[in-house]
């Protein structure tokens, strides 16, 4: 499948190099800000379509190539629209036609203050009063939290003794009453992505803001992750390929001959291969609609440390070359792959899990 | 002498709580009145002897102000560090040996060339033209360089200051010059510097190692998932366990001076894998800079690009096997 998109992949990968040049990635990066521009450019160029997931990942693993900050910022505007494709009623995917066109962003809100490997721990409510929902509570670390139209939002709706029951997924306008938004800064890295905290004041949802049954959100969640993650591997792959090009052009460029840079490029070769092979087969059971968790957490881990052993190698084999800013830039973008969507030790309970379950 | 050493390191670790605030550090630099303070301590230019305004400590006494320090500021412990291991030996019995009293005392900053080690630059009839990248410390007034020689620049110097991703607290960029330059030494003493700089740039390492390994320690204190604290969980708490031992050996190994080499490898090694750890542990709120350990990350990286290379191995194979080597 992924073999027959090469054009395509020509395409992003050209997009990329013209869009995303240092200069731009450079001011993006320092001034921590949303790419709205380029966005719209990439909108108008077809360059993210969603109605073909092999194509999404292509796109991310190309974009994340040349620069992760902006690669991300262009992929992210649809953040949790599968929640609402898979689960979503009429209303709420008229809503997603619209994000998918670029009038809307989307955002996806689980991540509270209090935790996020722990997803039912969560302390967000939407208590049921009449027809409504009320909505209160906070979310922490939201991508495009202070950008997005909408945020696809999990909150508790009742209590049970099995903490994954009684959590629902909604959908929420970011221009209701009680809503706020704020940009948080100073990240290490995917400093052109938005970041928020999220605050939840007495919102009023109606019932048609529930998506999919009242109660069966953590599985929802669980399952968008299973496609969620599979992206992070895809950007982890595009970063540590990223890194891997910069070692290529100095020890071509610099005529580096001695066999310990030799190994080293070979072992992030060997990585990122391994990586890839490994996203792509946990993403042949996803586009089947046959998802295997454990293989998309082995992708999801080993792609995501790839990318920062990849970085960590290019910022040591360039030595003092590696303080230019393209090569740290790529170091610092690198290990929120490690965290976001599951920590690596998130991912190794799942693996486990299933391995054992398999038995 | 172990009990002068403990009150040492008390009366450091002392300043550090109360004087370095390492956010505003990484925001607005080290400004002349914290490098005042920090001189008017007999930090600034502990190793530097008394004739010079310096301190004139022991090697311990200084890597422990070194260590103290590195653990809430690698910046400021790059800055003494600078001056007291690279600055002082390269100047010392020349005719710029003068400059040191200025240095010590914090009236005047002084950088070094050694990230570069380029000494690109021209010289003729007394001025040095040419452009100096990567210069930690664009805002000295005193540079020196290695080339085939060793030279010093004299500022204010015409810079393009940027930001940088690690020890923010020193002015990074490039140098225009257009200044006067004084030789020095006819030969370079790069190497011999570098490698005579082994154990204080270990003692930089070691107290990164542990400030970060501290704030995981902390931070897995107090921080619950599933309903347990994170250090209830063994693959945590088994790993940052592992790093306090490794910490205690590296402090073992600097202050018995075993072998400078051995110190310095094992410190650099380990520095960018405990840092990275402890960002880990932090889960999302790692990446931010109010936590205040992604910072130990972005320096531990940078201190292992520029101090430990290909150069650094050789070197350390060759000590091991007590002779010149052939690589292939």
């Amino acid at each position: 499948m992924f073999e027959e998109l090469e054009d395509y992949r020509q395409k992003i990968r050209e997009f990329a190099l013209k869009e995303f040049t240092e200069d731009v990635a450079a001011e993006y990066d320092r001034k921590e800000s949303y790419p709205d521009d380029l966005r719209r450019k990439s909108l108008s160029l077809g360059i993210v379509d969603m109605q073909n997931p092999a194509k999404v990942l292509i796109a991310i693993e190309e974009l994340c190539r040349v620069d992760a900050g902006l690669g991300i910022a262009l992929t992210t505007p649809y953040f949790g629209s599968e929640v609402i494709m898979l689960f979503g009623n009429d209303r709420q995917k008229e809503i997603l036609n619209d994000v998918y066109s670029g009038k809307y962003i989307l955002g996806l809100g689980v991540t509270e203050p209090s935790g996020g490997s722990d997803v039912a721990a969560l302390k967000t409510t939407a208590k049921k009063q009449g027809n409504k929902y009320i909505l209160n509570g906070s979310k922490m670390f939201i991508t495009n939290g202070a950008i997005a139209d909408y945020l696809v939002i999990l909150a508790r709706t009742s209590e049970d003794s099995n903490p994954h029951h009684g959590l629902s997924t909604f959908l929420l306008n970011t221009k209701s009453k009680g809503f706020s938004a704020t940009k948080l800064e100073d990240k290490l890295g995917v400093r052109a992505t938005n970041t928020a905290e999220l605050q939840f004041n007495n919102i009023e949802l109606s019932e048609d803001d529930l998506i999919g049954e009242e109660g069966k959100g953590f599985y929802y969640i669980m399952m968008f992750f299973n496609i969620s993650r599979i992206y992070v591997a895809a950007q982890s792959i595009g970063i540590a390929r990223g890194a891997f090009d910069k070692i290529k052009s100095y020890i071509k460029e610099n005529n580096v001959k001695d066999e310990d840079s030799m190994f080293r490029l070979s072992d992030v070769g060997t990585r990122i291969e391994a990586s890839r092979q490994m996203t792509y087969n946990a993403a042949s059971y996803l586009f089947e609609f046959k998802p295997k968790p454990e293989l998309t957490s082995m992708a999801k881990a080993y792609s995501s440390e790839t990318a920062v052993y990849a970085a960590e190698e290019a910022m040591e084999i360039l030595g003092d070359e590696s303080l230019y800013e393209s090569v740290q830039r790529i170091f610092r973008n690198a290990k929120i792959m490690e965290i976001w969507e599951g920590t690596s030790e998130i991912e190794k309970l799942v693996i486990a899990r299933y391995i054992l379950k398999g038995e | 002498m172990e009990e002068e050493n403990n009150i040492l390191r008390e009366t450091v670790a002392e300043f550090c709580e109360k004087n370095l605030d390492e956010k505003k550090i990484e925001t607005e630099g080290i400004t002349e009145k914290l490098t005042e303070l920090i001189a008017s301590q007999g930090f600034l230019g502990s190793a530097v002897p008394d004739k010079y305004s310096g301190s004139g400590l022991d090697e311990t006494s200084y890597e422990i102000i070194l260590e103290e320090i590195a653990k809430y500021s690698p910046s400021v412990a790059m800055k003494i560090f600078i001056l007291n291991s690279m600055y002082y030996p390269a100047v010392k019995g020349t005719s710029a040996e003068d400059t040191l009293n200025d240095a010590s005392t914090g009236k005047i900053s002084v950088a070094v060339d050694f990230i570069n080690k380029a000494g690109s630059i021209e010289s003729e009839s007394g001025k040095a033209k040419g452009t100096l990248k990567n210069i930690l410390g664009t805002d000295a007034d005193k540079l020196v360089v290695f080339g085939d020689s060793t030279s010093i620049v004299s500022g204010p110097f015409k810079s393009d200051s940027r930001d940088f991703m690690g020890f923010r607290g020193l002015k990074f960029g490039d140098l225009h010059l257009d200044n006067s330059v004084q030789v020095l030494d006819k030969h370079s003493r790069m190497a011999e510097i570098m490698e005579n700089s082994y154990g204080p740039a270990s003692a930089i390492g070691l107290g990164m190692i542990s400030g970060a390994l501290q704030k995981a320690i902390d931070y897995t204190n107090v921080r619950k998932a599933f309903g347990n604290k994170l250090r209830d969980f063994e693959p945590v708490s088994f790993r940052l366990a592992r790093f306090r031992a490794m910490e205690s050996i590296l402090r073992n190994s600097l202050y018995s001076r075993i072998d400078p080499y051995y110190t310095f490898n094992f410190a650099m090694e380990h520095l960018v894998e405990i840092a990275r750890y402890s960002v880990n542990t932090h889960g999302g709120y790692g990446y931010f800079k109010d936590f205040g350990v992604e910072k130990f990350y972005r320096d531990a990286i940078v201190m292992k690009s520029i101090f430990y290379g290909t150069d650094e191995l050789r070197k350390l194979t060759e000590h091991v096997y007590s002779e010149k080597i052939n690589f292939v």
